[in-house]
C-alpha cells in the first residue's frame, strides 16, 4: 500500500507543486513543537505563568517609548520596594527571579541605599512625564539613561544557557501580567495541535464510517444518518458550538479541553460524512464492489475493506480542513469565554490582548496571530494542493 | 446429465419511488417468468438488446440481485433462499466475470492482492502453496508472472478482462456467469480473451452463461442461445441451427441486422419499426408486438407462451 | 410542484423534532434552575422556579408542551435576568439591530464578492487572478476575532484620533437611519472583509466551471466576444449555484452576526442569545434556538423550492 501511496500520480504532482512542499515542511515543524512541548516539556505551563519581567514590554523589533521605560522602572521599584518592607527583607529580595534576572547583592542596606540615590531623579521623571513635559527639555533623555542605569544596574541577567533562554524568550515582549508572549505563543502550538488533532481525528473518523455506513447499506441506516446531520446541521455553527460547550459549564470537565473536543467533535462531522456518504454512493456500484460480494465477502467487510480505503483521500482533505476550523473556532469560543481555559492558546492571548490594542500594544496580538497564521495558511495551502492532485478538475 | 444450473419462473421487478410520501408509484419489469437450464458443461448464451433484462437475469442467478419472485436451482438444490453463510459453499462454485475492465478491478489493490484475498478468505491455500496456486492462474490467462506486483491502472483493457477471468477462476468454481465480457473491448482483443476463455472453458470444463448483445459472438462461442426481448424468453435454441431454423421475428430481425463481410452479397433488410416499449410500462400481450411485421391482434393482447417445438427448441410465438 | 413542496415539509419535520429534543436535552444537562439560582439558593426558592416553569414534569410533557408553544407562535415566556420581559419582546427588539448590520453586510459582501469573482474568472491565470486568489487565501488565514479588533482599533480609536471627532462609535447602537453611519458602518465593513475571501473563491469556482462548458466554446467558437460571452450567456448559468448559496446564507441575518454584536456592544439576536447563555436565561435561550433552527429549516426548504422551479431536473427526483 506504501509502495502503491508513493508511487501514485497524485504524490508525484504534488511534489512538483513547491508551494505544496514548503507547507508541509512548516507543518511538520509546527508538530515538531508541539511535540516538544507536550512530551518534552521543552516549554512547561510554569514558563508561560511565570512573570519574566515588568509588563506590557515591547519586543526586540521595536524601540520602547518613554512611557514605557519608565513604566518599567516604576516596576523594578515596586519589587524591590515591596521586598524591602518585608519583615525578611534579606530573604525577600533574594526570592526576587525573573527567569534568572536576580538582584545582585541581596544585602538590604545596600539596595536600600541605591534605592535612595535613584529614588528622586525617578520621581522627577515620572511627574515630568505625567505633565507631558519630557520632550520640552533634551537633558530629560540623559536624566532618564542614569536612572535606568542607576536602576537596572541592581540586577544581574543570568549566564549561559538561562541567559539565552531568557533573551530570547523576550523577544516578543510581555503581556499585561509580564509573562513572555513568546514562550506563551509557543506553548498556544502545543493547544492548537492536540485540539486540530483530536477533533478532525475523531470528526473524520465519525464522519466517514456514518456516512460510508448510510450511503453502502441504504434503508434506514442512510434515513438515520441523514436525519442526524439534517438535525444537527440546522442549528446556526456558533450557536451549536456555545450551547454543547456551555453544557459543560459547571460540571468537573470545566477547565479542561473536553468541553472543547465535545463542541468540535458534535459540529465537524458533518462535512466528511456528507462528503464521504456522496462518494460512497458513487463507489458501490463500480463492479468491483460486486465482486467482492460475489467472492462471498459479507458486506461489512466489503465496507471497510474494500469501498471505505477508496476514499482516503477525502479523507485527507476534510481533516486538514477540519484542522483549520478547529483552530479558528477556538479563538471564537475562547473570546465566548467557552474554550480554553487552564493554559495559554493562541484564542486566549488574543483574547486577552484586546484592552492593550487599545493602547497600541500590538505584540500579543501580533505574535499570536502570526504563529496561527502561519499554521493555518500552510493547512489551506495543503489541502488546496490535496485537492488539485486528487481531483484535476478541482478549481 | 442432469442440469446443472435450473432457473424456475424468475421475475425481477424494481420499484419505482415517487408521489408524496416517496411510496412505490410503479416498477421497472426488468426479469419476466423466465425459466431454463444449463446442462452441465454447456455454454448457454442470453442475447438481446439493452435494457432486455439479460444482466440482471445473469446477476440474479448468482444472487448478486435477489429476485423478486422465482427459483434458482444449483444442482437440484434452491440456492435462492439461503442466507448468506448458507450461500458460501455455493459461492465457490458460481462466479463471475463483469463487462466494464475499468472499474471491476479494486483499484488500490495489486493483482496479486486480489488473488490472494480471494484465496485465503475460502481458505484454499496458504504459504508456498498459495504463490505458487497464484503464479499459475496468472500464466493460465496468459499475463506474464510480474503482472502479480503491479496495479490495475498499469494494464490495458484486455489485460484487465484477463485479471478478471483469474479471480473468477481462482474458487475453482463449476458455473461461470459471464456479463458482457468482451462488450467493452476492442474488437481485434475481443478475439484474444474469447479465445481465452474458450481454451479455458475446455480445461477446467465450465459450465457458462454468456450474456451479450451480440448474436455474432454468441453464436461462434456458445453450444445453445436463449434470445430475450423486454424480459422474456423469445426463442431458445441450439447456435448450429440458430441461422437456418430459428423463426421468432425478433431473432430472424437480430440476425438480418448482422453486417456481413461480402460487399455483394444482398440480403433483404429485416426493418423493425415503432420504439422499443418501456420495461416501466409494458405492454399486454407480446412485447415485441409494437414492432413485429406480422403481429396480429392476439399478439398484442395475449401473451404468447414459451412452447417447447422440439428438443432444446422453445418459442414464444403465436404466428409462427 | 406542490408534491415537491409537500415532500419537503413532511420531510423536514422529523428532522426539526430532533432539533428540539436534542437542544432540549442539552439544556437540561445542567439543571437550569441550580445554574441560575445559584448554588446557595435554598430548597424553597429551587421547587418554586422549577415549577413555575414546568422544569419538574416528565420530558416528554415538557417536550410536547414547548412543541405546542412553538406551533402556536407563544412567545409569552418571561426572561429570568429581565424582569417583566418576554422572549416575543425581546426578539421584537433585537431583530432591528441584527438585520441593520447583516442586511447591508450581506448585500455588499454578496456584490464585491460577485465583482472580484468575475474579474478573476476574466483574467483566469494571470496576474490579477493570481493576486486576488492569494489574498483571499491569505485574509482567510486569519481568525475573525483578529479582524473585529484591528478593525475597531483603527476604524474608531484611530480614526477618532487623527479626524478629532467620532467618526464611528466604538461600541453600542441607536436605532433611526441617522444613526447607522455611526453605529453599524463599521461592523458592516468588517464582516464584509472578512466574509469576501470565501465567497470570492466559491463564484470564481463556479464561473470557471461554467467556461469550461461546451456551450461556452461553442460561442467563442461561433465568433461571440468575451465579455458578452460572459456577461450573457454564463452568468446566467453561473446564477443557479450562486443565488442557491445566498439563499443558504439568508437564516444567518436574523441570528445576526454573534461575534460582532457581542463585540461592539449592539443589542442584536446574537447579543440576546450569548446573554442569555452567559446569565443563564433558559426560557429565552430554549426558545431562541428554536426559532433560529425553525427559520433556518424554512429556509433550507424555500432553497429547495426555488432550486426545482429553477432547474427542472430536480423536480423529477
Amino acid at each position: 500500500m506504501i509502495r502503491r501511496f508513493l508511487g501514485s500520480r497524485a504524490l508525484r504532482k504534488f511534489s512538483r507543486d513547491k508551494l505544496a512542499l514548503v507547507s508541509l515542511v512548516v507543518i511538520l515543524l509546527y508538530l515538531g513543537v508541539a511535540g516538544a512541548v507536550g512530551f518534552f516539556g521543552f516549554i512547561d505551563r510554569e514558563d508561560t505563568t511565570d512573570r519574566i519581567g515588568p509588563d506590557n514590554q515591547v519586543g526586540w523589533f521595536e524601540t520602547p517609548t518613554v512611557e514605557q521605560r519608565i513604566h518599567a522602572l516604576e516596576f523594578y521599584l515596586d519589587q524591590i520596594d515591596g521586598a524591602l518592607g518585608r519583615r525578611d527583607p534579606a530573604k525577600a529580595l533574594a526570592a526576587i527571579d525573573f527567569f534568572g534576572l536576580r538582584l545582585a547583592s541581596t544585602d538590604p542596606d545596600e539596595v536600600g541605599e541605591t534605592l535612595d540615590e535613584v529614588a528622586e531623579p525617578f520621581d522627577e521623571l515620572y511627574e515630568v512625564l505625567e505633565e507631558d513635559a519630557f520632550d520640552d527639555d533634551p537633558a530629560n533623555e540623559e536624566r532618564l539613561g542614569d536612572v535606568e542605569e542607576g536602576i537596572l544596574g541592581m540586577f544581574v541577567e543570568p549566564e549561559g544557557g538561562a541567559g539565552r533562554f531568557r533573551r530570547l524568550a523576550l523577544a516578543f515582549g510581555t503581556d499585561r501580567q509580564g509573562r513572555s508572549i513568546l514562550l506563551r505563543a509557543l506553548y498556544s502550538i502545543k493547544v492548537a495541535v492536540q485540539i486540530g488533532l483530536v477533533s478532525a481525528l475523531i470528526s473524520v473518523l465519525i464522519g466517514t464510517l456514518l456516512g460510508g455506513a448510510a450511503a453502502f447499506f441504504g434503508g434506514w441506516v442512510d434515513a438515520a444518518v441523514v436525519w442526524l446531520y439534517s438535525t444537527f446541521s440546522a442549528i446556526p455553527y456558533i450557536v451549536l458550538l456555545m450551547v454543547l460547550a456551555s453544557m459543560f459549564l459547571g460540571s468537573s470537565y470545566e477547565g479542561t479541553l473536553v468541553p472543547v473536543y465535545v463542541a468540535f467533535c458534535s459540529t465537524f462531522w458533518i462535512g466528511p460524512c456528507r462528503v464521504i456518504r456522496g462518494e460512497v454512493m458513487k463507489l458501490r456500484e463500480l463492479e468491483y464492489v460486486q465482486a467482492a460480494t460475489a467472492v462471498g465477502f459479507g458486506r461489512m467487510r466489503v465496507l471497510m475493506k474494500h469501498v471505505l480505503p477508496n476514499t482516503t483521500h477525502l479523507m485527507f482533505i476534510n481533516f486538514s480542513l477540519l484542522f483549520i476550523g478547529a483552530i479558528k473556532a477556538e479563538v471564537i469560543l475562547s473570546f465566548l469565554n467557552l474554550g480554553v481555559k487552564n493554559e495559554p492558546s493562541w484564542g486566549v492571548m488574543i483574547n486577552q490582548s484586546r484592552q492593550e490594542v487599545i493602547s497600541g500594544f500590538m505584540w500579543q496580538i501580533g505574535t499570536a496571530t502570526f504563529f496561527m497564521f502561519a499554521l493555518v495558511l500552510a493547512f489551506n495551502v495543503l489541502s488546496d494542493a490535496l485537492q488539485d492532485a486528487f481531483d484535476p478538475k478541482h478549481v | 446429465m442432469g442440469a446443472l444450473v435450473e432457473v424456475r419462473s424468475l421475475v425481477k421487478h424494481f420499484p419505482v419511488r415517487g408521489g408524496v410520501l416517496n411510496r412505490v408509484i410503479g416498477r421497472v419489469h426488468a426479469v419476466n417468468d423466465v425459466s431454463f437450464q444449463v446442462q452441465r458443461g454447456e455454454v448457454l448464451g442470453v442475447v438481446g438488446e439493452s435494457g432486455c433484462g439479460k444482466s440482471t437475469l445473469g446477476k440474479c442467478v448468482i444472487r448478486l440481485q435477489e429476485p423478486t419472485a422465482g427459483e434458482v436451482l444449483y444442482e437440484g438444490r434452491p440456492i435462492t433462499g439461503l442466507s448468506h453463510s448458507e450461500l458460501m459453499p455455493y459461492r465457490r462454485k458460481m462466479q463471475i466475470i463483469f463487462q466494464d475492465p475499468y472499474s471491476s478491478l479494486n483499484p488500490r489493490m495489486t493483482v496479486r492482492a486480489i488473488l490472494k484475498e480471494v484465496l485465503t478468505f475460502h481458505r484454499l491455500a496458504s504459504g508456498a502453496a498459495l504463490e505458487e496456486r497464484i503464479r499459475s492462474l496468472i500464466e493460465k490467462v496468459g499475463l506474464r508472472p510480474e503482472a502479480a506486483d503491479k496495479f490495475p491502472h498499469e494494464f490495458s483493457g484486455g489485460q484487465r478482462q484477463r485479471i478478471g477471468i483469474a479471480r473468477a477462476l481462482a474458487l475453482d468454481p463449476e458455473f461461470l456467469v459471464a456479463d458482457e465480457p468482451v462488450s467493452a473491448l476492442d474488437v481485434s482483443i475481443q478475439a484474444q480473451v474469447l479465445n481465452l476463455m474458450m481454451d479455458l472453458r475446455e480445461e477446467f470444463g465450465l459450465t457458462m452463461l454468456f450474456v451479450s448483445h451480440d448474436l455474432k459472438v454468441v453464436e461462434h462461442f456458445c453450444d445453445r442461445v436463449i434470445v430475450m426481448y423486454l424480459g422474456h424468453i423469445m426463442e431458445e435454441i441450439a447456435c448450429e441451427d440458430l441461422q437456418e431454423r430459428s423463426i421468432h421475428p425478433y431473432t430472424r430481425a437480430l440476425l438480418g441486422a448482422n453486417p456481413i463481410n461480402d460487399p455483394d452479397e444482398r440480403r433483404p433488410l429485416t426493418v423493425l419499426e415503432g420504439d422499443v416499449p418501456s420495461p416501466y410500462d409494458p405492454p399486454k400481450g407480446c412485447p415485441f408486438a409494437g414492432r413485429c411485421s406480422i403481429a396480429s391482434d392476439r399478439c398484442r393482447s395475449e401473451m404468447p407462451p414459451l412452447e417447447t417445438r422440439s428438443d432444446s427448441w422453445r418459442v414464444a410465438c403465436f404466428e409462427v | 410542484m406542490w408534491a415537491y413542496i409537500l415532500r419537503r415539509l413532511l420531510y423536514n419535520i422529523p428532522v426539526y423534532l430532533g432539533i428540539i429534543a436534542l437542544l432540549m436535552v442539552a439544556l437540561r444537562v445542567n439543571d437550569p434552575v441550580w445554574g441560575f439560582l445559584g448554588k446557595n439558593a435554598d430548597q424553597e426558592a429551587y421547587e418554586v422556579k422549577k415549577h413555575a416553569m414546568g422544569l419538574d414534569r416528565p420530558f416528554h410533557e415538557q417536550y410536547i408542551g414547548f412543541l405546542g408553544e412553538l406551533a402556536t407562535f407563544d412567545f409569552e415566556r418571561e426572561s429570568w435576568t429581565q424582569q417583566g420581559r418576554t422572549v416575543g419582546d425581546l426578539v421584537a427588539d433585537s431583530i432591528g439591530p441584527s438585520l441593520a448590520i447583516t442586511v447591508p453586510a450581506m448585500a455588499l459582501t454578496t456584490l464585491v464578492a460577485l465583482v472580484i469573482a468575475i474579474l478573476s474568472a476574466y483574467t483566469r491565470g494571470r496576474l490579477p487572478d493570481k493576486f486576488m486568489m492569494v489574498s483571499a487565501v491569505l485574509g482567510m488565514s486569519i481568525s475573525f476575532l483578529v479582524y473585529i479588533i484591528f478593525g475597531q482599533y483603527w476604524g474608531a480609536y484611530v480614526l477618532n484620533d487623527r479626524l478629532g471627532t467620532e467618526v464611528f462609535a466604538i461600541q453600542g447602537y441607536e436605532s433611526g437611519l441617522a444613526n447607522w453611519k455611526h453605529y453599524c458602518l463599521l461592523p458592516v465593513l468588517i464582516s464584509t472583509i472578512v466574509a469576501v475571501g470565501y465567497d470570492t473563491r466559491f463564484y470564481r469556482a463556479v464561473m470557471v466551471e461554467e467556461t469550461n462548458r461546451d456551450y461556452i466554446v461553442t460561442a467563442r467558437a461561433k465568433g461571440a466576444g468575451k465579455g458578452r460571452i460572459m456577461f450573457v450567456h454564463m452568468l446566467k448559468n453561473a446564477m443557479i449555484p450562486i443565488v442557491t448559496r445566498v439563499m443558504i446564507t439568508m437564516p444567518f441575518l436574523v441570528m445576526g452576526s454573534l461575534l460582532l454584536e457581542v463585540y461592539f456592544n449592539i443589542p442584536g439576536m446574537g447579543r440576546a442569545l450569548y446573554k442569555a447563555i452567559s446569565e443563564n436565561d433558559f426560557p429565552v435561550t430554549e426558545v431562541l434556538v428554536a426559532l433560529f433552527a425553525g427559520v433556518f429549516i424554512l429556509t433550507v426548504i424555500l432553497t429547495d423550492v426555488i432550486y426545482a422551479l429553477v432547474d427542472p431536473r430536480v423536480r423529477l427526483q
